[in-house]
């Protein structure tokens, strides 16, 4: 039996060194709060009220006497009516396909759940490819109608009608969740006491749901009040897209134009805010709690009056069409020549690769009526030099920006945690929050107006400069800087709350554990804690650059030849294509970007809940499943290269 | 071998430990006894280096280990939860502080599987994750990375608080045999007084931060020096009011009987007090049954042998003896 043994003082060397690190990590968080959260969008707000040196007020009088209030009112307007048809439509879906007995239910919950593999710019570009003025729908109504207006899908609620779909991802997860999640035993209790099959839906079921949808609701009203890609396409004048629009703009053309964009932006901000304010203290009010212990799974109810039941059959399919149509055109045509998309109608002989790879030549009559030939004007995803160029910088941004959040964030919970209750970890927390309640248009605009100077950042002292940052950040490839740390920032509240929870399940005495066998806190770390809490922040990343992947907002702020990501690409070949060979086959490239992005988001979905759901008990199990299934087949083939030799 | 000096904790203005003295002996079972917030983990911890005592020393062998770091202290833990790494396999997690020791490939592997067949565990189960284990098996994983590195002494944070009824029976003699196999020093936290006595060869019971006793568990149950020890080890009779003036017992004393030494219908020489009462109620247990008895409007309990004959029912009258050397007396000051 050995004894204790007396530790040692750590030498001079790693004392240095433990410092150094120290240091760095307080000065790298310092910089980002202050450079890229606080600072920028202070300047934001300095402009509206130092625009005109004479007036502070000018720009708020300008904003209220023009017709600047119509931006907000539209976005308002959009975002009030978008909460109640996405509720509407994401609760019956989940009711339809969770709750109520419906006939194919599995198959309607795949339509239904399409949103959360093709979203943002490419479901929008999607609706536009059926709706547009030379849509397949709208080419199939101008014959039933001649004299209709081909530009019907445009406007406020061809925005609505796209953003309602849209926007229903996060009901079929979480509101899916909460349903799943409800005793059963409740249900019959309340059939028992004599409540009808409607009355337990109202008066047991939807109050355990009210939080959830609480939560649902007031993030649905922040996406429409901060929607971007959507109207921009559509057309529609709301916030966003006038920041964007203005913060291109010049004082050669109209007033005010930087000051009026960061006065909408701070606008959108405070809204936010007060959403967000609203949702944490309703939050901290303290959810519905199943206080059952042994709970019983959920039964789908049947729809006992026939009429009802075939009308909510109906409803349920007539909804699986609208969400199914664009997708399922999109990847037709993705593999259709170009004549048949051009024509927008299906060529059963004219299946093709040509919308992916390789490229062919474009002939074309000249209005002189002469046969005219480009030569590989007809070129595939990931043939054409624009659109593979997009792809290519958003991967790598995305990808830096989705891993920087994750280390970022790593690191902020492991101290966090380590320093549980203490003010300065609280404070870190919070400052690690703070772009949650900063809307991305608001940030990104702050960084482009900051950072588009040569001298954003001095330290002066008795007129010496002592610190001088003199480079623009906005210019040529620098920007693409901007847009790392725009998506960085962007991510972390999202990387903060999903890491942390992954750290909250660790069992503390698991680093009591490690301790107690003689681990260090590095090696606590890297041995324990991160490999639990791996599969989580690989998740976080693989979500992250999912969505920074076709990321549009912030693309569309950041917008120059030198920041082209994909989503700006995608828009781009949303525009006419040229009769005379310019831009041509971009629809096609459109269907094709739009199946690429959706199996890009379907492989990360599955390697995120499929493939990295699984622990190590999980993994052995199916190494051994697979071990024992090729021994079998090498068993199989050993048994028939014996009986040969035998009968040789 | 261990000695915890003046042993005093604070949490901020809490007081948790107020002086706490124990002396435990080379390869000996120790168990600290109490209810929840009693301090017997906190005393634990202040003995692994997870908590620094505000005063006080912790000796091992006449050393004073009050500020060795835990890992250099080389006492083994297993857990409550037995915090095995999910992230690894059987094997890893037992060779886990032999690799921090940097010890050659080889000898951890020798070391880990002579453990392994210690406590029975199979090759097959140390390529498995701990996930894959039943309760019993992922506790011996824990006991067996706990001893690998031969450590002094060993820590049980409530090992078996997480199990059902019966495994806990199962594994509560498997851990005294490995122990007694080991002949390590072993000290153990719990608030099941059961296991306290099954498994102890000495109990500290703990109370409110302070420790109220110190004995074999023969001492703990039969001698108690408190009335909260004597109220928290098993069941108790008070005998107050009318029956202690039936049974003429000083009022200036708390005066308690446990219920197997009360004895219904079955009076003897020795037998000196007796009282007469009628059958409450009757609870069934199998090998015995517990009687509620009602006399002059109190309350006895009284437990007897299911011999399958003396059964009585309620209603029945019946004389309940006990012996004056079985009644425990504790001054009126003391708190419960």
């Amino acid at each position: 039996m050995t004894g204790y043994k007396i530790g040692e003082e750590d030498s001079y060397g790693i004392k240095l060194s433990k410092t150094l690190v120290k240091v760095f990590c307080v000065a790298f968080f310092v910089v980002l709060f202050l450079c890229f959260m606080v600072i920028p969008c202070i300047n934001t707000i300095a402009k509206v009220f130092t625009a005109d040196e004479s007036d502070p007020m000018a720009v708020i009088k300008f904003f209220l006497a023009g017709n600047m209030p119509k931006y907000v009112f539209n976005s308002l307007k959009l975002a009030v009516l978008l909460t109640i048809t996405v509720n509407v439509v994401g609760i019956s879906i989940v009711l339809l396909t969770e709750y109520f007995d419906i006939k194919g239910a599995k198959i309607l919950r795949l339509g239904y759940m399409t949103t959360l593999i093709y979203s943002g710019v490419a479901l929008v570009t999607g609706y536009l490819f059926l709706y547009d003025n030379d849509g397949m729908l709208t080419a199939w109504l101008s014959k039933l109608f001649p004299g209709m207006n081909k530009q019907w899908f445009s406007g406020f609620w061809a925005v609505l009608f796209t953003m309602t779909f849209a926007c229903t991802s996060n009901h079929a997860l979480f509101l899916r969740n909460g349903i799943r999640s409800i005793d059963y035993n409740t249900v019959e209790a309340a059939r028992n006491l004599g409540a009808r099959p409607f009355k337990v839906l109202f008066r047991v079921v939807f109050p355990t749901l009210l939080p959830t949808l609480f939560s649902l609701t007031v993030m649905t009203f922040i996406t429409g009040l901060c929607a971007m890609s959507a109207p921009t396409l559509l057309g529609y004048d709301s916030i966003n897209p006038e920041i964007v629009r203005l913060a291109g703009s010049s004082v050669a053309d109209e007033a005010f134009p930087q000051a009026r964009a960061a006065l909408l932006s701070v606008i959108l901000a405070m809204f936010t805010i007060l959403l967000l304010t609203v949702l944490s203290s309703y939050e901290r009010k303290g959810h519905y709690l199943s206080v059952s212990k042994t709970k019983a799974k959920l039964q789908k109810q049947k729809i006992t009056n026939p009429v009802a039941n075939v009308l909510a059959h109906i409803y349920a399919y007539v909804l699986f069409v609208i969400y199914m149509t664009p997708v399922v055109m999109i990847v037709l045509f993705a593999f259709q020549n170009y004549p048949a998309i051009r024509s927008k109608a299906l060529d059963l002989k004219g299946w093709t690769f040509i919308n992916f790879f390789g490229s062919q030549d474009f002939e074309y009559m000249t209005n002189r009526g002469k046969l005219k030939l480009r030569e590989g004007a007809i070129s595939g995803l990931f043939s054409n030099a624009d659109t593979v160029g997009g792809i290519r910088l958003s991967f790598i941004l995305s990808a830096i920006a989705a891993a920087l959040a994750c280390v970022i964030v790593v690191v902020v919970v492991n101290y966090i945690f380590k320093n549980k209750g203490k003010k300065r970890s609280v404070a870190l927390e919070y400052c690690m929050l703070l772009p949650w309640l900063l809307p991305t248009v608001l940030i990104c605009y702050s960084y482009r107006i900051f950072y588009n100077s040569s001298t954003w950042f001095s330290i002066g002292l008795g007129g010496n400069t002592l610190l001088n940052a003199d480079f623009n950040l906005y210019y040529r490839e620098n920007v693409r800087f901007l847009i790392v740390m725009a998506y960085t920032v962007v991510k972390l509240p999202f990387a903060l709350r999903m890491i942390k929870a992954a750290f909250y399940a660790i069992d503390e005495e698991l680093e009591d554990a490690a301790r107690n066998l003689g681990a260090g806190p590095l090696v606590t770390f890297l041995r324990v804690k991160l490999p639990i809490v791996l599969p989580s922040v690989l998740a976080v990343f693989a979500l992250n650059f999912n969505s920074l992947f076709t990321e549009y907002d912030m693309s569309a702020t950041f917008h120059s030849s030198y920041g082209k990501s994909y989503a700006m690409v995608i828009q781009n070949m949303c525009f006419e294509e040229g009769r005379e060979g310019y831009n041509v086959n971009a629809t096609g490239r459109r269907c094709a970007s739009t199946v690429f992005i959706m199996v890009v988001s379907g492989l990360i979905l599955y390697l995120v809940y499929g493939v990295g759901a699984r622990d190590l008990g999980d993994r052995l199990a199916l190494r051994e499943k697979r071990r024992k299934r090729l021994q079998k087949l090498t068993g199989v083939f050993r048994r028939k290269a014996a009986q040969a030799e035998e009968e040789a | 071998m261990i000695e915890l000096r003046d042993i005093y904790v604070r949490f901020g203005d809490f007081e948790a430990l107020h002086g706490i003295n124990v002396e435990v002996k080379e390869g000996e079972f120790f168990t600290f006894l109490g209810p929840s917030g009693c301090g017997k983990t906190t005393t634990l911890r202040t003995i692994t280096g997870f908590i620094e005592p505000a005063a006080g020393n912790v000796f091992v062998n006449g050393h004073d280990i009050t500020r060795v770091p835990i890992e250099k202290r080389n006492i083994g833990i297993v857990f409550q939860s037995y915090a095995l790494f999910p992230s690894m396999t059987v094997y890893n997690n037992i060779a886990f502080g032999l690799k921090i020791q940097k010890l050659p490939h080889k000898e951890i592997d020798r070391k880990v599987k002579d453990i392994a067949r210690k406590v029975d565990l199979s090759d097959e189960q140390l390529a498995k994750a701990v996930s894959q284990l039943s309760g019993g098996q992922q506790q011996r994983v824990a006991i067996a990375r706990a001893l690998v590195t031969d450590p002094a002494i060993i820590c049980m944070d409530e090992p078996l608080s997480n199990l059902d009824a019966k495994l806990r029976v199962q594994l509560r003699n498997e851990l005294k045999a490995m122990q007694k196999q080991f002949g390590i020093t072993t000290i153990y936290v719990t608030h099941d007084q059961e296991e306290a006595l099954t498994l102890s060869d000495r109990i500290a019971v703990f109370n409110k931060g302070y420790i109220e006793q110190i004995g074999t568990p023969n001492e703990i149950y039969n001698y108690s020096k408190t009335e909260f020890v004597c109220n928290f080890i098993g069941d108790i009779n008070p005998l107050s009011g009318p029956l202690a003036e039936k049974l003429q017992l000083g009022s200036d004393k708390k005066h308690f009987i446990r219920l197997e030494r009360l004895r219904v219908n079955r009076p003897d020489e020795n037998s000196q007090m007796c009282l007469d009462g009628v059958i409450e109620s009757v609870e069934y247990y199998g090998l015995y049954l517990k009687y509620y008895i009602d006399v002059d409007g109190c309350r006895l309990k009284a437990v007897e042998k299911n011999d399958g004959i003396s059964i009585y029912e309620p209603g029945q009258r019946v004389k309940v003896s006990m012996h004056p050397r079985d009644i425990m007396s504790y001054p009126v000051s003391q708190e419960a």
